[in-house]
């Protein structure tokens, strides 16, 4: 046990000495969490979408503007008029609306979309604006009631009105079919899961190739080093080296991305800890089977990348055709992935990820024992 | 008797017997120097003492002990330098030797301390912060034989510790080494140069082709060739055949032929003035005749009859 430390703590001493290591555990893989996480954002989390809509306030008076507020907190996403051209959908409040509704008279928000834009998003749209309106209109109703003088509701008395809780509330969830993780929730746990493997495979195999060329596991072999320790060495340093990428990714992503990682904290970290021992075997072992380090480097280069788009780290599984569904359950990344969004994105339970991590640990030790039996010097 | 017993040791790699029934010994405070060109066995021998590679025949006794029945004992005695430098050059000198003390078994705080004794051993303290690969080659093969002595062992083996250094760096390491000598230590050296295994061996073993061929010490070697000089004739040989002289054999033992040389060594105990008046007196225009102490290059020549050097 104390030469498996020995050797773990040298390895992770060497790859930290090797400072473009630092580039492809921290800078790359940060980029494209940014990158994929701002190319798939969501305008909410999954189970609240927020579909954007542009909005003309016409309406010079106070109604217009607290209507606004109405809006953002049914759920919309408001955008500026600037967006003119290009927006799909539009709210129109008209200009006399504070006037006539003060007056008691009726006053019509107009809905506009063009053609060809998302049916559903409209339709979700549709369900906000009116119930908005239900809010606006019982707002004033209990307003006016206040008063008796429906004409002389100020802004103030709407808006003490709005924050007062509601006395009846509706929650809804998901039923059926899982939302889609999308933003910083996708990208994250996919770009760490793909990072991870990469990395430790490359680190893994690259240094098991460079020593055996140099002759120094011979030299690890002549001392009282057994072969299983010096197996498990390269893997514990190889996973210390994996602990520091996912400490630094995990505190990132919870507190520069807001990346809710919620009570599941200690799961999500275990099953990350599981995949870095996958990896590091898988590493291990190719740097066992091949001679030359530049073939090593490249088929962990190649396997990482495959894996990781198979498994779902590119784009949403929940997207993806069912036959690439059901491939990536043959693959480490996707059971890694499958176990992180049900954490991180769905909010399950340690419960919810035991059938993954079974999985992952399943890929471990066959990666482990193979790692082990072609393993030479 | 032998710290080292290798007896019968045999290795062949397909049709190949890299090592053909090598047995000998080396004892505490002994350097035994194992001599041979490139491609003799040495390195397989060394290979299969240290437990690299399994023998297909034959035995290695470490300590009394056969190696096959308790490997982690066998080689908690030992320290092997590896031809190669086997070190990491991202390291410093002193995280190198710390790290390959730990891996001899050495506790943190005990390989540190070794670590500082072996660095001003090797007279590398001043650079024992430097990154190895800043190093010259003789300091790195310097630190490459210092890694393998941290844990003090009783038993070292040495594949070429001095190869591709200056001769400088290389006297450094010799003098070390015959330091270790003197602290009792068996050691066990492979080389292929000559100059080393006169200079520091007490005892050489000659190999070549897997085959040990002789060994002894210097003295007894020579005694092999008759005596402890050879006479060096050189004439135009090119059609001439000792064979064709009269009695010639009974007088004297080639060691070489060539066409323009014939290196011979006298058969009994006679003055060296009788042998030049019989090989001045040979049917042949003899244009020169010399006389020299027989060296391990010709113990090797008269054995293989090739130049060690060759």
């Amino acid at each position: 046990m104390k030469r498996i430390r020995a050797i773990g703590h040298n390895d992770l001493r060497l790859f930290l000495k090797n400072k473009s290591a630092y580039i492809w555990l921290f800078a790359v893989p940060l980029a494209f969490v940014y990158f994929m996480g701002f190319a798939n954002r969501g305008p909410g989390d999954p189970y609240n979408r927020r579909p954007p809509v542009l909005v003309e306030n016409h309406d010079p008076g106070f109604l217009g503007r607290i209507f606004l507020d109405e809006l953002d907190t049914q759920g919309m996403w408001l955008l500026h008029p600037t967006n003119h051209e290009t927006t799909a959908r539009t709210i129109r409040i008209p200009t006399n609306f504070t006037s006539r509704v003060l007056g008691g008279e009726q006053s019509k928000v107009g809905f506009f979309q063009r053609d060809g834009s998302a049916e559903a998003d409209a339709a979700l749209i549709e369900v906000r604006l009116v119930r908005a309106l239900i809010a606006m209109n019982s707002h004033l109703l209990e307003a006016a009631t206040q008063t008796n003088a429906p004409a002389t509701i100020t802004e103030a008395q709407l808006r003490a009105v709005r924050l007062k809780p509601d006395p009846v509330s509706l929650q809804a969830t998901f039923a059926g079919r899982k939302p889609v993780p999308s933003g910083f929730n996708f990208s994250l746990p996919g770009n760490l899961v793909m990072y991870l493997m990469m990395n430790l495979m490359i680190f893994g195999g690259a240094s098991v190739a460079a020593e055996r060329r140099n002759g120094v596991i011979r030299r690890l072999l002549v001392h009282p080093v057994t072969k299983f320790e010096l197996i498990l060495g390269k893997i514990y340093g190889l996973m210390l080296l994996g602990a520091v990428q996912i400490l630094f990714f995990l505190a990132v992503g919870k507190f520069a991305l807001g990346v809710n990682l919620g009570a599941n904290l200690p799961a999500v970290t275990l099953t990350l800890l599981v995949l870095g021992w996958v990896g590091s075997s898988l590493g291990v072992l190719i740097g066992s089977l091949f001679a030359a380090e530049d073939r090593v480097t490249g088929t962990c280069v190649l396997t990482s990348l495959l894996m990781g788009a198979l498994g779902g780290c590119w784009w949403p599984l929940e997207i993806a055709p069912p036959a690439f569904q059901t491939m990536a359950l043959c693959l480490p990344t996707g059971w890694a992935l499958k176990a992180l969004h049900q954490l991180i994105s769905f909010g399950s339970g340690f419960g919810a990820v035991l059938v993954p991590l079974a999985v992952l640990l399943g890929f471990g030790t066959a990666a482990n024992l193979l790692a082990a039996r072609y393993f030479r010097s | 008797m032998g710290l080292l017993r290798v007896e019968g040791l045999f290795k062949a790699f397909a049709a190949i017997r890299a090592v053909d029934s090598v047995s000998f010994e080396v004892r505490p405070g002994e350097i035994y120097g194992l001599l041979g060109p490139n491609g003799a066995g040495k390195t397989t021998t060394i290979s299969m003492i240290s437990g690299l590679l399994e023998p297909d025949a034959g035995e290695v006794i470490v300590d009394g002990t056969p190696f096959g029945s308790d490997p982690q004992k066998a080689k908690r005695i030992m320290g092997v330098v590896p031809q190669e430098l086997a070190i990491y050059e991202e390291l410093t000198g002193r995280e190198n030797l710390e790290f390959w003390g730990r891996m001899a078994g050495l506790s943190s705080g005990d390989a540190k301390a070794r670590a500082s004794e072996v660095l001003a051993a090797l007279t590398l303290t001043e650079r024992a912060k430097d990154a190895v690969k800043t190093y010259s080659g003789g300091m790195k093969r310097r630190i490459n034989l210092g890694c393998a002595l941290l844990h003090r062992p009783k038993l070292l083996l040495l594949d070429e510790p001095t190869v591709g250094i200056d001769p400088q760096a290389r006297l450094n390491i010799l003098e070390f080494i015959r330091g270790l000598r003197a602290t009792g230590t068996a050691i066990l050296y492979t080389t292929h140069y000559l100059e080393e295994a006169e200079s520091l061996c007490r005892r050489v073993g000659i190999i070549d082709h897997g085959k040990l061929l002789a060994e002894g010490t210097l003295k007894e070697l020579q005694e092999r060739l008759g005596g402890d000089r050879l006479f060096v004739l050189e004439a135009d040989l090119k059609d001439i055949s000792p064979d064709s002289w009269a009695g010639f054999h009974q007088r004297f033992r080639v060691i070489q032929k060539t066409e323009r040389q014939l290196v011979v060594s006298a058969i009994g105990s006679r003055d060296p003035s009788d042998c030049l008046k019989d090989l001045l007196g040979l049917p042949v225009q003899v244009e020169n005749v010399t006389l020299k102490r027989p060296s391990l290059n010709d113990v090797f020549l008269q054995l293989t009859g090739r130049d060690l050097r060759e």
